[in-house]
């Protein structure tokens, strides 16, 4: 049993890992006499990436991006969670509430950033509060539609069972709508991944994003390519663990789906 | 024998865009304690609809309906539900066992009491030793015996049940269908049941009470004297049996 378990590991690593190997020995092998300054070799960009974030430039660069990324990210969910439970439930506070969430939701993240620098300067604090704004629209959507799509059934053996509104929300209507809330929360943790690196293009000298854009300006190019290559593989990891944390707390939901 | 339920001169109406329906006319009827009605007619004649009234679900446009003397006004104290839809009313993110606990939590007990309920409840349907699945890990048979071991770890006097057998096989069927009679001797609790099954509504109760017409008013009220206990075999053979369930197809069909 474990055995097979672990042999069907292997294979989803060696089906999923050959083409990422391919593209990176292409990549390796192409540039390697290259003389372009723009397009270093890998092995240069490789030398380059160790000397820069193992672990030299981790405290300055890559520990406050992740600070901002999560704190912003955090509240955004409560944020987006909270409102849209309240929005949800309540079908007369939707209808008010719902013209303004898709007017702002419409707005494109990265565009707010300037006018959260006027409202909370070139600090942090403006950079999570951008993070955690852009972060809500998902969320708060997804679970207004999460929460109205609660089958009736449910409410009415709850409601009989003698569940107040608060227990009903909390132990029949969030749960129930957790898988379609899951789907926006992912979907909010790539913008909010998005708009930590942009907003650290304004202003700043730490972080990401900052790094990347003053190597880039400096003609430090390596250093640039580094930057580009720590957050895609950065990305790639964080939706790894998104993906493994929605597997934990899903598990109820996937395994009524493969059996249906 | 006391009465359990009164429904007095209950009507109901929704009001749509399209206009207005009337569901039920003045339907007035008494459940005396522990004992086994059900409610028959033919489809869409308002049987769930007088349920929902019964669960406090829904308020009726005239009439009242009273529990132990107490009009309600909302789903009332020591009254429990089984729908149709086992797949729907129990929470799939939850065990069975956390199933049973929910409502629980509003009743003050200690954590050995809830136990020992959650417990005697899974054993009493037959599910010993299996709350620990996830409902949808089990068969659909098991599932509305988890459903209704969920309505007797309240300790309800009353059971509701809408159509609760309707999506079983027919062995499993039977098999619930002693279920709730053995429930309904072991525990006393007065049962109320919506069926389209004649046939099961024969076998398993004191009165049915047949609903017809639009707006649909108690067109009867069905005495069943076969004796309990009740046997699948013996009593769907007896000529009784088949008399009133003759008699009750009939005024279901119109034909009465």
């Amino acid at each position: 049993m474990i055995a097979r378990r672990i042999w069907h590991w292997l294979l989803a690593i060696l089906i999923g890992g050959w083409l990422p190997v391919l593209l990176v020995t292409l990549w390796w092998n192409a540039s390697a006499s290259s003389e372009n300054p723009f397009f270093p070799p890998l092995e240069l960009i490789w030398e380059q990436f160790k000397l820069n974030w193992v672990f030299l430039n981790v405290p300055i660069h890559l520990v406050p991006s992740l600070q901002n990324l999560f704190l912003g990210f955090a509240i955004g969910v409560v944020a987006g969670i909270g409102l849209g439970a309240l929005v949800g439930v309540s079908g007369a506070v939707s209808r008010y509430v719902e013209p303004v969430v898709d007017f702002f939701r419409c707005i494109p993240p990265v565009a707010l950033v300037p006018i959260f620098i006027l409202l909370f300067g070139l600090d942090s604090a403006m950079r999570v509060a951008s993070i955690a704004f852009a972060t809500t629209f998902p969320i708060l959507i997804a679970t207004i539609e999460g929460i109205r799509g609660t089958n009736l059934v449910l409410i009415d053996t709850a409601s009989v069972f003698g569940l107040s509104r608060a227990q009903m929300l909390w132990r029949v209507r969030l749960p129930n709508a957790m898988p379609v809330i899951f789907g926006g929360l992912q979907v909010g943790f790539q913008i909010a991944f998005i708009v930590t690196v942009a907003s650290e293009y304004l202003g700043s000298g730490f972080g990401l994003g900052a790094f990347t854009l003053i190597a880039t300006d400096s003609f430090l190019i390596l250093d640039a390519w580094t930057g580009v290559l720590l957050l895609g593989l950065l990305g790639y990891a964080l939706s790894l663990v998104f993906d493994i944390v929605e597997r934990l707390t899903l598990r109820w939901y996937y395994g009524q789906k493969q059996l249906a | 024998m006391t009465t359990a339920i009164a429904i007095n001169g209950v009507s109901m109406e929704y009001v749509t865009p399209e206009g207005t329906t009337h569901v039920l006319d003045n339907v007035s009827y008494e459940v005396s304690e522990g004992s086994f009605v059900a409610i028959v007619g033919p489809s869409g004649v308002g049987k769930t609809t007088l349920l929902r009234l019964l669960s406090g679900l829904q308020k009726p446009t005239a009439g009242e309906i009273l529990i132990r003397g107490e009009r309600i006004s909302g789903p009332p104290a020591g009254l429990a539900v089984v729908l149709q839809d086992y797949t729907r009313s129990l929470m799939p993110w939850l065990t069975v066992e956390r199933n049973i606990a929910l409502p629980l939590k509003n009743q003050k007990l200690s954590k050995a009491d809830r136990s020992e309920r959650i417990e005697s409840s899974l054993e009493e349907v037959g599910l010993s030793g299996q709350g620990g699945k996830y409902p949808w890990q089990m068969s659909g048979g098991m599932q509305q015996r988890a459903s209704i071991a969920r309505a007797l770890a309240v300790r309800p006097s009353i059971l509701v049940m809408d159509e609760p057998f309707a999506s079983v096989d027919a062995q499993t069927r039977f098999d619930l269908e002693d279920l709730v009679l053995k429930v309904r001797d072991d525990f006393g609790i007065t049962t109320l049941m919506v069926t389209h099954d004649i046939d099961e509504a024969v076998y398993l109760s004191d009165e049915i009470v047949v609903l017809h017409g639009r707006p649909a008013k108690v067109r009867d009220v069905v005495t069943v004297d076969i004796p309990f206990p009740r046997s699948q075999i013996q009593t769907r053979n007896a000529p009784r049996f088949a008399e009133l369930r003759t008699h009750v197809y009939a005024m279901v069909r119109g034909l009465e």
